[in-house]
């Protein structure tokens, strides 16, 4: 007896269907659905109410942000270029933003797959920070010299951020290099000082390199404070980096050395063209939550007398005038955060599904 | 010019304990065909592996294009850039499409220009068929199909010798064939090759000799036709019997 063809099931769509699919599948799931959905409604009312609706946005209804009032963004129409510029001269605050823009390009840029090669990435990263430099500083053609000591808000931190990275992923690849080279001595000596550099806490590193190293190091080497304390950072994330691409590095099947020997490609070819795309690509997910790290510890620079934009944003409060608005600052210094990080999660992720894809 | 591509004289090598080649004694002569087989662990992989230094060896002589296989990285440089190879798991760098795979080692082990490169790269893989995968990457390619990438990328550095390490060992059964003829046309084109394989029947039809390595040892040698009909030893026979099921 033929069986006759059938058509295929209803394949049923529509919101009704993808909702009781997701949300209403089982009477537990049900509960919960609901449950969550009374939550999260009230959370987003009270935080809507007291974000938006009762807010407070101008400076002249000051006297409205009492206690039970909504939130007082007055404050940061107030005080926001301290959180932003720091201590950097008011009148000059334009240079402080272009310098920052600068910086925020040179990553964009950078992030772009068509710049990374041998050549393009130092030129452009050079160009990136000599622009930073010249502007924050100044003391040419009219500007007015700023010393980094008034350095300070975001641009301070994105600064101290892109530099530590850029400075700290070539030493990285060099200590992890090193750290298996077939010469024991290297090998034994970088591993002890990874180890070594591993087991400190950033703070003593930093308060080393501000204060000890003046004290050890003569006056021509020294090098200011700032220069200093972001090479001993860029050396600690190296240490941590360094570790992660020997892990991406031992991953590689022994065949892609060996495919490189019998194909009579010199050394340097192996380490640049074969072994460290394929390590920075398996380790993606360690590097970008490296560099988030990274970002965030950036604020440490504080307790050594920087002015980065947490200490900035506690020093807007720190004045009785607003003293009663650190909720705010803090909101709005989690936002600035949260958008740096988002970005950074979110290219890592983009990254991934390339590479997925099979792109280098 | 050199009438022996191959010369070897009591080649000894351990590993560790393990004493892996017992007094290799061979001449392979230019143009000529070897296959190498013996049973699994008998030293043939780690003597063709010497002949271009990726493994190293403890005692005797083993030159090769009359260039002697050692330290030197100057003189190895030399052997390697005329001594091609294709491995048991292909080795083709994942992270590059299978055009780059090809064009790179041109460009970094002989110097040659990219359009150059390209081209040369090009035809090869037109050669064994695999032109039109050239954008895509390696794992989008089936086993045969990433051997026979691997035999482009080698021979665009236009080798004198090509040595194989059991090329269809990693491959699905359907597979093998298309990698063999490829093969077996460069064989017929006169190239040097030093092959360890189990596929008698690629020894049957391109082989100028066969040897048979047994526990570090040349059990046996001889023609193809010697090897599968007239074995003179036990080891050999035994052999014989077992692939030829």
């Amino acid at each position: 007896m033929a069986i006759e063809a059938q058509a295929p099931p209803p394949s049923a769509t529509g919101p009704a269907v993808w909702l009781r699919k997701h949300f209403f599948a089982t009477w537990y799931d049900t509960v919960f659905s609901l449950v969550f959905a009374v939550l999260i409604y009230l959370a987003l009312k009270a935080f809507i109410g007291w974000a938006f609706v009762d807010a407070i946005w101008r400076v002249e209804n000051k006297d409205l942000c009492t206690h039970d009032a909504g939130a007082c963004w007055a404050v940061i129409e107030s005080r926001g270029r301290l959180i932003l510029f720091g201590l950097y001269p008011y009148e000059e605050q334009w240079r402080s933003t272009l310098a920052c823009l600068a910086v925020i390009i040179t990553i964009a840029l950078s992030c772009l797959p068509s710049f990374w090669s041998i050549r393009r990435l130092p030129i452009l990263w050079i160009a990136g920070f000599a622009t930073f430099v010249l502007l924050m500083r100044g003391g040419f053609a009219g500007l007015e010299l700023v010393t980094s000591e008034q350095w300070g808000g975001l641009s301070l931190t994105i600064f101290i951020f892109s530099a530590v990275f850029v400075i700290g992923m070539p030493l990285a690849v060099l200590f992890a290099l090193a750290r298996r080279s077939s010469l024991p001595v290297i090998a034994k000596s970088f591993g002890f000082f990874i180890d070594i550099v591993r087991s400190l806490p950033l703070l003593a590193l930093l308060f080393a390199a501000a204060v000890v190293v003046p004290l050890l190091v003569p006056d021509w080497l020294q090098g200011n404070k700032l220069m200093r304390v972001v090479i001993a950072f860029a050396i600690f994330f190296a240490a941590y980096q360094a570790e992660i691409i020997r892990a991406g590095l031992q991953s590689i099947s022994q065949g892609q050395e060996e495919a490189v020997a019998a194909l009579g490609m010199p050394y340097w070819s192996l380490v640049i063209d074969i072994l460290l795309p394929q390590a920075f690509r398996n380790t993606l997910p360690s590097t970008i939550n490296q560099a988030v790290i990274t970002f965030k510890e950036t604020s440490i620079v504080t307790i050594i007398g920087f002015f980065e934009v947490m200490a900035s944003g506690n020093a807007a409060i720190g004045s009785g005038e607003w003293g009663n608005q650190y909720v705010e600052v803090y909101v709005f210094l989690a936002l600035i955060y949260f958008v740096f990080v988002f970005g950074l999660s979110r290219y890592g992720a983009w990254l991934e599904t390339r590479m997925r894809l099979g792109h280098a | 010019m050199h009438n022996s591509a191959i010369s070897i004289h009591g080649l000894e090598k351990y590993y560790g304990d393990f004493h892996a080649l017992k007094n290799i004694t061979l001449e392979v002569p230019d143009k000529q065909t070897l296959v190498i087989c013996g049973p699994s662990g008998s030293g043939k992989s780690t003597l063709v592996r010497c002949m271009n230094g990726l493994e190293t060896y403890h005692s005797g002589t083993l030159k090769v294009l009359g260039l002697p296989i050692g330290d030197d990285t100057k003189v190895m440089d030399q052997v390697r850039k005329r001594v091609g190879m294709v491995f048991q798991n292909f080795n083709l760098f994942p992270h590059l499409t299978i055009l780059e795979n090809c064009v790179l080692p041109q460009i970094r082990a002989l110097g040659r220009d990219r359009t150059a490169a390209t081209r040369e790269a090009r035809e090869h893989l037109q050669k064994m068929q695999v032109d039109i995968h050239a954008e895509k990457y390696p794992d989008q390619l089936s086993g045969g199909q990433q051997q026979r990438v691997a035999l482009a990328r080698a021979l665009a550095l236009k080798p004198e010798i090509m040595l194989f390490d059991e090329p269809t060992s990693a491959l699905d059964p359907e597979m093998i064939s298309e990698v063999l003829e490829v093969m077996q046309e460069l064989a017929r084109a006169d190239m040097t090759i030093v092959c360890v394989t189990h596929e008698m029947g690629f020894a049957k039809a391109v082989a100028d000799r066969v040897i048979l390595m047994a526990e570090g040892e040349i059990v046996e040698e001889g023609t193809p036709e010697q090897m599968f009909n007239n074995p003179q030893h036990q080891i050999t026979r035994d052999f014989m019997e077992v692939v030829n099921g």
